[in-house]
């Protein structure tokens, strides 16, 4: 199939070699779109159940057959679920967590990478070991930072960390840094060092040449760093579901405590703030979709 | 060009102004050494003592040396041994599916046709979902009475009856976990691989067809072993996440019923912040990342060497 792809996107005016199939009929794109049309509703089906679930009155929650569309939709969930269940102090807690590691695991990643990327500072034993931190399992280091955080925090540094944004925001950092140090790294890589050069003969310090020529010319790497650092810090659900019980509450903790602490049906409340979750990382996660093969792998593959 | 730029900087560190500027490669690169070591390592450090000595969070401030005890703990409960298994299963099988129809998937949307643009924007969005989410809208679909998946089934026509517990009989909770699981990692396999097909060259396939190839052997020879390596890639990396799994668990079928579902992540997990029991769950913890330091180390070398070559 691929081949054939291939062949026709080459010469698009193929006339030649569908003659030799046959005609416009080709059983192979009939494969193809019907299995590109399974896979779409098997993704579209459970996202619109929630999204529907979200917007029913409590009477068609729970009926048999289920009720596709709401005869009067309400929003009333939205309602419930922001005020009376965590619902905004998890969003503004999730908001100032993720935007926070943000900027730090940027400003800590940025510069580690541009070190290794133009003095070779480690070398590739340090490049190393940053990477396998990304291969740490989080179980492996919860039990331990949780008593750190609880119970040796206000004794070794005069506050506790435990059910704190800080404590989580310094937990993120340090997960997210692996990805945005590679993906920083590749970048300097690649970018000509000439104009940084210039800026030294002109009189600038190192300190000025990266944060006055570098980073601004990195800027794209930077973008796309961020929203995987801002994914994945909006998005963690284990730390958080330890560390942060009640003040630092997250959003995926406060959705989680909907489904856990069930009383009654409340699975419109869950399913309205699943969608009020959802709206930031998808609009992240499309800004980008066209470095999306760079980050997963970590610079691994070219996208 | 790397070493224009060190003879360069070498040349103007010596008259650089401060010391700060001096030193700048390592002021630049100290944060983020220093963060690691003091949330990862150190924790880790402090962990392998948590796991010789008895630590029980209420009683007390002393904490006997208890040697290997936290350890035979854990091995004497059949519950830790279930879970790795479980653990083995469950990362294989929903690695072996998101790959089988990640493939498919990259095959059907390498040739542009209208509307593949919105199409990929669609198919890579679980990837930005949170895990937990994804179990919940699973459960949500899946859990009888009134999610409606029973419903969807029955009308099929000639299905007949079905009324499939989904989150509680096996084997339906390992299936429901791994189309959850499959729902969110399939786009990362499909993205990654397509990536790989769309960079082969076209010359290639030109000379296999002059060579005589035939469409399913320029497939099986110039295809496949061409986008080996990425294959791999893609699979070390989903593999070791997939080993971790805790999030759809927890809000799918949350480990059980009973303990069946336990992953190994869960087990660590109920053992550390429901039992307290911070010993036998550190030195478990301990145990997991061995486990999974050395298939990684494996997985690493034996994987993506064919890349280096």
């Amino acid at each position: 199939m691929a081949v054939e792809a291939r062949r026709l996107r080459r010469r698009p005016a193929a006339g030649a070699s569908r003659a030799v199939r046959g005609t416009k009929f080709r059983p192979g794109a009939i494969v193809r779109f019907t299995f590109i049309a399974i896979y779409l509703a098997f993704l579209l089906v459970p996202l619109y159940w929630a999204a529907v679930t979200s917007i029913k009155p409590q009477d068609d929650l729970l009926v048999d057959p289920p009720v596709w569309w709401p005869a009067d939709p309400t929003s009333v969930h939205y309602d419930t679920a922001l005020n009376s269940f965590n619902g905004w102090k998890g969003l503004k807690n999730s908001l100032i967590i993720a935007s926070s590691t943000t900027v730090l695991a940027l400003l800590i990643g940025t510069s580690a990478a541009y070190s290794m990327a133009r003095f070779r500072t480690g070398g590739k034993h340090l490049a190393f070991w940053f990477l396998s931190q990304r291969l740490m399992p989080p179980v492996a280091v919860i039990i331990p930072v949780f008593l750190l955080y609880s119970r040796y925090s206000s004794e070794w540094l005069g506050f506790s960390l435990i059910d704190t944004r800080t404590g989580l925001v310094l937990l993120y950092t340090v997960f997210a840094l692996p990805f945005t140090i590679w993906m920083m790294y590749a970048y300097f890589r690649q970018m000509p060092p000439q104009l940084e050069e210039a800026a030294l003969v002109d009189g600038c310090s190192r300190f000025q040449a990266l944060w006055k020529v570098a980073w601004p010319l990195a800027t794209p790497g930077l973008i796309s760093a961020a929203a995987f650092a801002f994914i994945f810090s909006w998005t963690e659900f284990l730390f958080a579901q330890v560390l942060a019980k009640d003040h630092a509450v997250t959003l995926p903790v406060a959705l989680a405590g909907i489904v856990a602490g069930f009383q009654g049906n409340q699975y419109g409340e869950a399913s309205a703030l699943t969608m009020v979750s959802l709206v930031p990382a998808l609009f992240l996660g499309i800004l980008v979709q066209r470095h999306l093969v760079r980050g997963l792998t970590l610079g691994a593959v070219q996208g | 060009m790397a070493t224009r730029v060190e003879t360069f900087g070498r040349r103007r560190l010596r008259a650089a102004s401060s010391s700060f500027d001096r030193h700048i490669r390592l002021w630049l690169i100290a944060p983020a050494v220093l963060i690691i070591l003091a949330l990862t390592i150190f924790p880790l450090a402090f962990s392998l003592w948590v796991s010789f000595v008895e630590f029980d969070f209420s009683v007390s401030n002393e904490h006997p040396w208890v040697g290997l005890d936290n350890f035979r703990d854990n091995w004497r409960d059949p519950v830790w041994i279930h879970s790795l298994k479980v653990t083995a299963i469950l990362a294989t099988a929903s690695v072996v599916v998101e790959l089988a129809i990640g493939f498919l998937l990259a095959l059907a949307m390498l040739r542009p046709f209208r509307g593949r643009r919105p199409l990929m924007t669609l198919f890579v969005l679980p990837l930005f979902m949170s895990p937990v989410i994804v179990g919940g809208f699973f459960d949500l679909f899946l859990r009888r009475p009134f999610g409606p998946m029973n419903w969807l089934l029955n009308q099929i026509p000639w299905m007949g009856d079905v009324s499939i517990d989904f989150t509680n009989d096996f084997p339906w909770t390992f299936i429901s976990l791994i189309i959850a699981d499959a729902w969110q990692w399939t786009p990362f396999m499909f993205v990654i691989l397509l990536a790989g097909l769309s960079s082969i060259s076209d010359e290639l396939y030109e000379a296999a067809e002059i060579d005589g190839a035939k469409p399913r052997q320029s497939f099986f020879f110039v295809t496949l072993p061409l986008l080996m390596p990425i294959v791999l890639i893609a699979l070390t990396f989903r593999f070791i996440d997939a080993a971790k799994l805790f999030d759809i668990i927890y809000s799918l079928t949350r480990g059980g019923p009973g303990t069946d579902t336990y992953t190994s992540s869960y087990y660590l997990y109920q053992q550390g912040f429901e039992f307290f029991h911070l010993g036998q769950g550190t030195a478990g913890s301990w145990m997991f990342l061995v486990f999974l330091t050395v298939i990684s180390f494996w997985l690493v070398r034996r994987l993506l060497k064919p890349l280096e070559a």
